[in-house]
């Protein structure tokens, strides 16, 4: 069920989507711990972070027609390292700073310190995201009921 | 992915305050459609950084005006990937190569003699027309001409460094409702020329309008 499954990408771009998506589903208190390294380089905004709207789509079952879920908030936002290195980074929600920390990590993960930076950042929070999916399909997998008919009698 | 990486090292920062900022820039181009013939100036603090090629007020007037629903034509000279860059990603323009296509086309003053191409609009959609954004060294230094009509109480004079050639294309193509608004862009000014404007070639002494 990843967004990368479903394109023929190249591994280098598969493996970009992948921590970008990683980003996108960070939380704020996950990515501040890592601010001063983020910063710590000469950059500039090319696009500063700004909020914008997006249109959920989905289909019933997965398979249906497609039908508009909502709209989310979403924030973008680009910057460029001074060696020309550009990040990209579009969050869930409406934090400014964060979106700006997470295009920092993706112009960091173009670099020659990717392995550096996939051990540091993308992993943890990765296994973190995880861990969180997995306990709401816990927390939402108990409440399911089977529902059964009993044989009604005529007695 | 090797052409994305040369496009992504070509971007550059757009407007400061990307809200304030175009407001500002569509603020001025409403007063210049709305008193042709009179130059409005922006404020060097709100016009964007420089974009090799582009005047301070084309840049902002692109900034300001294009979006995802207006197809830019872009003549030869303009036609740079700096500009193609910047104006896809910060406006998410759509680039043209067919006249017929565009919202807005923007022209150096070596294409004026020939304005072919550009849609007029219909008569029950004259909004339709492409608007010219026309960049020129500077707005004077012409032959002065006179226009009349809406917004324009008497007489406005201007002295445009045009080929005569831009007024004939412009007459031939003003078909009332049907037309093309264009702004003319020097530096940091800007001057609206709508369609419902009429001009009168002046001899060369008059009396200074605006």
């Amino acid at each position: 069920m990843t967004a990368t499954s479903a394109f023929d990408t190249a591994p280098e771009q598969a493996a970009r989507q992948h921590w970008i998506g990683v980003l996108s589903r960070s939380r704020r208190a996950e990515l501040l711990p890592h601010e001063a390294a983020l910063r710590d380089a000469e950059y500039q905004l090319i696009r500063a972070p700004e909020i914008g709207m997006a249109l959920v789509r989905g289909r019933m079952g997965g398979n249906g027609a497609p039908f508009n879920v909502g709209e989310m908030s979403v924030t973008r936002c680009v910057v460029r390292l001074a060696d020309g290195r550009t990040g990209y980074s579009y969050l869930a929600g409406r934090d400014k700073a964060l979106a700006e920390l997470a295009a920092l990590a993706d112009a960091h993960l173009q670099g020659a310190q990717q392995a550096h930076w996939m051990r540091e950042l993308i992993e943890p929070l990765a296994l973190a995201h995880a861990e969180r999916r997995s306990q709401q399909q816990a927390e939402t997998a108990a409440t399911k009921v089977d529902f059964f008919t009993l044989v009604r009698g005529e007695n | 992915m090797s052409t994305s990486l040369v496009t992504a090292s070509l971007l550059q920062p757009a407007f400061a305050d990307p809200v304030l900022d175009s407001q500002r820039s569509f603020r001025a181009a409403l007063k210049a459609l709305a008193g042709p013939g009179v130059a409005q100036s922006l404020l060097s603090a709100q016009t964007p950084p420089h974009l090799e090629g582009l005047a301070a007020a084309s840049h902002a007037l692109c900034l300001a005006l294009l979006d995802v629903d207006t197809p830019l034509w872009l003549a030869p000279a303009f036609d740079t990937q700096a500009i193609r860059a910047n104006l896809t990603f910060h406006c998410g323009c759509p680039i043209v190569s067919d006249r017929q296509n565009a919202r807005f086309a923007l022209l150096d003053d070596s294409q004026l003699h020939d304005l072919s191409g550009f849609d007029l609009g219909n008569d029950r959609y004259p909004d339709q027309s492409c608007t010219l954004l026309i960049q020129l060294p500077s707005l004077q230094g012409g032959r002065q001409v006179a226009l009349r009509g809406p917004g324009i109480e008497n007489q406005n004079h201007v002295s445009l460094p045009l080929q005569e050639a831009f007024w004939e294309e412009r007459d031939s193509r003003n078909d009332f409702p049907r037309g093309i608004d264009v702004f003319f862009l020097a530096g940091s000014e800007l001057m609206g020329l709508p369609r419902s404007t009429q001009v009168a070639f002046k001899p060369a002494v008059a009396k200074g309008g605006a």
